[in-house]
């Protein structure tokens, strides 16, 4: 069927304490980014705090039903249903959380001028379920599956060794550890403090 | 406000074409680019806030329902559709949409996959009718020209300038924008333009019985 009640989606809780509903996967568009979102709870979060800088997306986010209150560039905004924040410039910062408890937000981007191209952080969100009941196959699966459209991406390469070395793949971990520290040092530095990583950090080849 | 704008969706413009459901033109009014974004109402039940229609070869499009309730058809299933449904069509597949209920907004999002978003002419022609009837002509015009310097192959622009200026009087600037949607399609723009009122101020003049023929 190609309609679902927001309610119905798929309800992934992240570690920031806002729970995704991945609208965009589930119906598989190509076209636009568009992802529901709810709290734990009223005064949970609901949108997590994030600038667009890295995407250059240009945003809107609706208020579809309860209130929220936004913060966009410092300033605070209680939306309520039917209410809308149209962030036109990636680099504000800008973040919510919920007034009531079964407040929803449909966020809604894409990049002015390019094509739209699915976001390397929707895989990683997807894979966090799998990565917290152990299904490491299933998660790096994931990952993979995400790779083939942007092979030379440096957070999903570093998050998919993540997998790999929690799920026993020690040497596709190292490899594709290593190809992140080569796109953007900074994944070597994060790897010596990451528990992910406790079982090759002395394996040689390991970045330092 | 730098950099973003709040809105509500209520307090949109409502743009009433004949034939057509209650525009809220939401892209339009955010300078929204990267994807198309507009609502639609349906005051009492049975308003069509969706028009029947396909979009062969063109964008794949979402539709939230935000307040009240509506009855989608797609392809040949209906769907009940409350509050905070998403309902998600490919371009080929034909859709329509009626409130079930006073008050139902629909949200609809549609892009292309693959490539660059690009608004289309007919957003041009409803922001440009909801200028003139809100009493200014000189607006919609306006919005009329940047439609057409955006897609200048597009014969709908053309047809609906030279409508907009025909009511507004001059008749030189409507005969050229009819001339060029007749060159681009004859057939359709002869046939629209024989009855249409909104250019009887070009019917006396010779040069418009030698355009259509």
């Amino acid at each position: 069927m190609s309609a679902i009640h927001v309610d119905e989606l798929e309800a992934i809780e992240l570690d920031d304490g806002f729970v995704w509903r991945p609208v965009r996967r589930h119906f598989d568009i190509r076209a636009f980014g568009v992802n529901a979102y709810t709290a734990l709870g009223a005064g949970g979060q609901i949108v997590e705090e994030h600038t667009e800088g890295s995407l250059g997306h240009e945003e809107i986010y609706l208020v579809l039903r309860g209130r929220a209150l936004f913060t966009v560039d410092g300033h605070e905004h209680e939306l309520a249903a039917g209410q809308l924040v149209f962030v036109s410039d990636p680099e504000l910062k800008r973040g919510a959380v919920a007034l009531d408890a079964d407040t929803v937000v449909l966020a809604l981007g894409g990049k002015p001028g390019e094509a739209y191209a699915v976001s390397a952080w929707e895989p990683m969100f997807a894979a966090v379920p799998l990565a917290r009941a152990g299904r490491w196959d299933e998660a790096i699966a994931l990952h993979v599956e995400a790779l083939a459209d942007q092979p030379d991406h440096p957070s999903l390469l570093y998050n998919l060794a993540c997998m790999e070395a929690r799920g026993g793949r020690s040497l596709d971990a190292l490899l594709h550890l290593q190809r992140a520290a080569e796109l953007e040092p900074r994944w070597a530095e994060r790897a010596r403090a990451d528990e992910d990583f406790a079982s090759i950090r002395s394996e040689p080849g390991f970045p330092t | 406000m730098s950099g973003y704008q709040i809105v509500t969706l209520a307090d949109l413009d409502r743009i009433e074409v004949p034939g057509s459901p209650v525009l809220r033109p939401l892209r339009h009014a955010l300078g929204v680019t990267a994807f198309g974004v507009n609502a639609y109402t349906g005051d009492e039940p049975g308003d069509v806030v969706i028009v029947g229609h396909s979009e062969p070869g063109g964008p794949e499009e979402l539709y939230a329902v935000v307040s009240g309730h509506a009855t989608f058809t797609i392809g040949e299933d209906t769907v009940d559709a409350p509050q905070g449904t998403l309902v998600h069509v490919p371009p080929d597949t034909f859709r329509a949409a009626s409130a079930a209920e006073p008050g139902t907004m629909v949200l609809a999002v549609g892009a292309k996959a693959g490539e660059v978003f690009a608004p289309t002419g007919w957003e041009d022609f409803y922001v440009a009718e909801g200028m003139r009837q809100r009493g200014d002509l000189k607006s919609g015009r306006a919005a009329l020209r940047d439609g057409i310097a955006r897609n200048p192959a597009a014969w709908q622009g053309h047809y609906n300038a030279a409508c907009f200026e025909a009511l507004a009087g001059d008749v030189d600037a409507a005969l050229v924008h009819l001339r060029r949607a007749l060159a681009l399609n004859p057939a359709e723009v002869g046939r629209l333009a024989g009855a249409d009122s909104d250019l009887e101020s070009l019917r006396a003049d010779r040069r418009f019985a030698e355009a259509i023929g």
